[in-house]
């Protein structure tokens, strides 16, 4: 007997170990894959000239077409301060036989300030008519040859252009930039320096909250007679901060960070008092920890607050790529995401704001009050599947209902507010679900517990059930916000527009304005699909700052779903 | 009457229900089925003011069960429906109109496993009280210290009251959760194997806290250690499959039951 439940317990432990093994394993490749697939993005950033020089061949002209033609496309020479090309000076060859003789012409490549849209290069039997040619943005060169036999092209110096997708050399773009600080290196400190030390504070609480710091503790016992200014002091710098950076994202943050420490700090010294007044040493963690009111609450919302703050990167450090520059169709890497950046905050702050309310209210009505009818069934089933409905159907409903006029349509137009909503609906099926996922998950002795103190059902819910449930609620409502963040089609069926020059007008679609809009999957797609490789460098910049975007949505789920489990666990 | 159910003839629920003391709670006639099962068979069962009542039998009999349904805590599963009359004073508790907040804040209940609120040992015990009462900040203050001190763990926790409930020993968690009932001053305590969870020391502070509490509420306390019914009980009633075999006051349940189920059970010559 012994013997066999000896067996059957070793039998599970392998397989346990196995499963604990194969999940690691397959962590561990997922997080490779991401790495790599990470590292892929990077390097198109940082090497975005490919493959090989341009050679080309102008054709031979003919009795019936005297003279044919090559264009080259020039699109984006980077220069330095003083107008110079950076790289090695870019030089043309041009070859071709001469009844029996190579002949051979250089053209040496210049960069001027002016926009010069058009080259012209003539070759006939004396000679190239050109030395030397000036190339600004865009610059075409018309090579045309009244040869009668084939002219070679090839570049002879210079930083390699890139080749034409199609790998015709008829029309080719040359990319002349390797440069990647023009995206990403001159990101600079703008924060106001109340942001910044609001920040360094929050840190500092947290620190202080977390693990012994005796001299720290000691050093603040000084203040344990000017709690209440230490109180309106920090209050006060809140209010300087949304007063003096503006009211900014960036100053709320800030605010945030400052009232935050307020309570941190507020709470400690309270704990400390209370241990002053029992006699005991201030200083010794360990005591102190237990009687800071509710330490746990005030550390987690520190943490969010401050894995947000971090995460979000204009807050620290401003990148013109974000938060300065819109798209310069002419040049790529003069480009940024600004509209699409800031599109798509407010799409997801206006989803958020329509979708959670009602997605949470509906899971504790469907899980702690609506009676098991095949109504509430019927409901189930169909929250259940819109869940699984792929998104582009839910563009099709956003266009029906929110954008289009007439019928049902609220006739939004394009607009961000319609984009929104559409985002909204559809995250809420995922939020419902998870929520009664979470709300499930909360054990019946609770509320058992909370019952026989005699609470009502209202009561249970809003001081037991939610509370508990609420971390499982906020973690699925932020994966369910970062899933609709990555989203593009449905947009492109709302309308969200390729070229946008303007801040997005989040009311324009109601009290109208301008209502273009773009958010960062959108940019993607459209950069993606135009032909030159450097647009391409330039999605994958795009990407980049949208996997940043859901690093931190998810982190902050992390740090929820991690807080929650300490809870359960102790 | 009786019955044959697997070979062992079991009585119909006892008529006999004499208490000596005043009633606080009568359960008369209660029928009851989860789903299609039935639970319950005809059971009555007087309980005495300023007592301690303590109800045993084999697992599965339905204690629990009649336990919850004095606080209508069975309400919270679906499935459950019942039928009879339970009665406290002019108070009909059965009925549907009943007022369930008052009803529980007058019954407490401790449950089998020991369940404090995720929050911290002074809100667990301060937040009935808050609930019901609006009490100051010092109010609260003291009647949590009176309750824990009741509950014996004051000087467990007394310089841990933020700590989370949770975080205490099985032990402690189920003395919090006494004092979290106490504290909103019920005249019922209902406790459900207080100390199945418990070690010998703690098991016996309950026993003494029990016999405290007998001063000032009505206890009624599922069991299944035969010793600790005879040590806290005044009356205990007996109960098999379903019914209510045999209820009478501890002393003569212990020493000369008058059903020889009874009998075997509490010598431990069963089944
Ligand atoms: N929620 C429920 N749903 C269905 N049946 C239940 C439920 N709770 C209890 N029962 C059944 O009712 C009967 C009585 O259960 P109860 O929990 O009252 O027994 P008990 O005497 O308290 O046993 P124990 O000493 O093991 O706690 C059992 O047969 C049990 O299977
Ligand atoms: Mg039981």
């Amino acid at each position: 007997m012994k013997k066999d439940i000896d067996l059957l317990k070793k039998r599970n432990r392998k397989r346990r170990d196995l499963m604990e093994r194969a999940g690691s394993t397959g962590l561990a490749l997922s997080g490779f894959i991401g790495l790599m697939f990470l590292s892929v993005l990077v390097w198109q950033i940082a090497v975005p000239t490919f493959i090989e020089g341009e050679t080309g061949q102008i054709e031979p002209a003919s009795e019936f077409i005297p003279v044919s033609e090559y264009v080259l496309k020039w699109d984006h020479p980077t220069v330095d301060d003083d107008g110079a090309l950076i790289g090695d000076p870019v030089v043309l060859e041009l070859t071709w036989d001469d009844g029996g003789t190579e002949r051979t012409h250089s053209i040496a490549v210049t960069v001027t300030s002016e926009r010069n849209l058009r080259e012209d290069i003539v070759i006939n039997a004396s000679g190239v008519s050109t030395e030397a040619v000036e190339v600004g943005k865009k610059t075409k060169f018309y090579i045309q040859s009244s040869l009668e036999v084939p002219v070679d092209i090839h570049q002879a110096s210079g930083p390699v252009p890139a080749a034409d997708e199609t790998g015709s050399p008829t029309v080719s773009s040359f990319v002349i930039s390797a440069d990647v600080s023009v995206v990403v290196d001159d990101g600079r400190f703008v924060s106001h320096p109340l942001t910044m030390v609001a920040w360094l504070m929050l840190v500092f609480v947290v620190a202080l909250l977390s693990f012994p710091m005796p001299a720290v503790l000691s050093a603040m016992e000084a203040l344990l007679n000017r709690q209440a200014a230490v109180r309106y002091t920090l209050y006060g710098l809140a209010a300087g901060t949304l007063a003096l950076a503006g009211f900014t994202l960036e100053a709320w943050l800030g605010a945030g960070c400052w009232t935050m420490s307020a309570v941190g700090i507020n709470r400690t010294l309270q704990g400390m008092e209370r241990l002053k007044s029992q006699g005991r040493d201030v200083t010794q963690f360990d005591r102190l920890k237990h009687s800071i009111t509710n330490r746990e609450g005030v550390l987690m919302w520190s943490r969010m607050l401050l894995v947000f703050s971090t995460l979000f990167i204009p807050l620290l450090i401003d990148v013109p790529f974000l938060t300065e520059r819109y798209q310069d169709i002419f040049q790529p890497y003069a480009s940024g995401i600004r509209s699409a950046f800031f599109g798509t905050i407010w799409v997801m702050g206006i989803a958020m704001v329509v979708s959670m309310p009602v997605s949470i209210g509906a899971a504790i009505y469907l899980e702690e009050y609506a009676a098991p009818t095949k109504t509430t069934k019927l409901i189930q089933a169909l929250v259940t599947n819109l869940a699984g409905v792929p998104s582009i159907v839910f563009g099709m409903f956003g266009l029906a209902i929110f954008v289009k006029q007439g019928g049902i349509g609220l006739g939004l137009g394009p607009s961000i507010l319609a984009a929104g909503l559409t985002m909204g609906v559809m995250a809420m099926p995922i939020i419902v679900l998870a929520s009664q996922e979470a709300l499930r998950s909360v054990p019946t002795s609770l509320r058992e517990s909370a019952y026989g103190v005699g609470c009502t059902q209202w009561q249970v819910t809003r001081d037991h059930v939610l509370p508990s449930a609420m971390p499982g609620i906020m973690t699925g409502s932020i994966l369910a916000m970062s899933r609709i963040m990555g989203e593009a089609a449905p947009l492109v069926v709302v309308g969200a527009a390729a070229l946008v020059l303007f801040d997005p007008e989040p009311l324009a679609g109601l009290l109208g304005g301008n209502k273009g809009f773009t958010v960062i999957p959108i940019q993607i797609y459209f950069w993606t699909s135009e032909p030159e490789h450097a647009w391409h460098s330039m999605a994958a910049a795009a990407s980049i700052t949208l996997i940043l975007l859901l690093a931190a949505m998810n982190s902050v789920a992390i740090v929820l779903r991690q807080h929650f489990r300490k809870r359960l666990n102790s | 009457m009786s019955e044959e159910i697997g070979g062992e003839v079991v009585p119909d629920s006892t008529r006999e229900l004499n208490i000596d003391g005043e009633l606080d709670i009568m359960i008369e006639d209660l029928d009851l089925w989860y789903g299609t099962k039935q639970a319950l068979y005809g059971v009555s069962l007087p309980i005495a003011r300023n007592s301690v009542t303590a109800l045993i039998g084999p697992s599965g009999c339905g204690k629990s069960t009649l336990l919850r349904t004095i606080n209508r805590m069975n309400d919270l599963i679906p499935i459950c429906k019942y039928e009879g009359t339970i009665t406290k004073g002019d108070v009909v508790i059965t009925d549907k109109g009943a007022d369930l907040v008052e009803l529980r804040k007058s019954i407490g209940m401790v449950f089998q496993r020991p369940n404090p609120f995720p929050k911290s040992i002074y809100d667990n015990v301060g937040y009935g009280v808050r609930l019901h009462h609006q009490p100051t900040r010092d109010e609260l203050d003291a009647i949590v210290e009176k309750s824990l001190k009741r509950a014996a763990i004051w000087n467990e926790v007394a310089d841990r009251l933020h700590d989370l409930g949770t975080s205490l020993s099985g032990g402690q968690q189920q003395r919090l959760c006494i004092a979290r009932t106490i504290a909103i001053e019920p005249d019922v305590i209902l406790m459900d194997e207080p100390c199945s969870a418990l070690d010998p020391i703690a098991t016996a502070a309950i026993e003494e806290l029990i016999l405290e509490l007998k001063k000032d509420f009505t206890v009624v306390i599922v069991t299944h250690s035969m010793s600790q019914a005879a040590r806290v009980s005044d009356y205990t009633g007996f109960m098999y499959l379903g019914r209510m075999v045999e209820f009478n006051k501890t002393e003569k349940i212990f020493s000369e039951p008058d059903q020889e189920l009874t009998q075997r059970y509490i010598t431990g010559r069963f089944g």
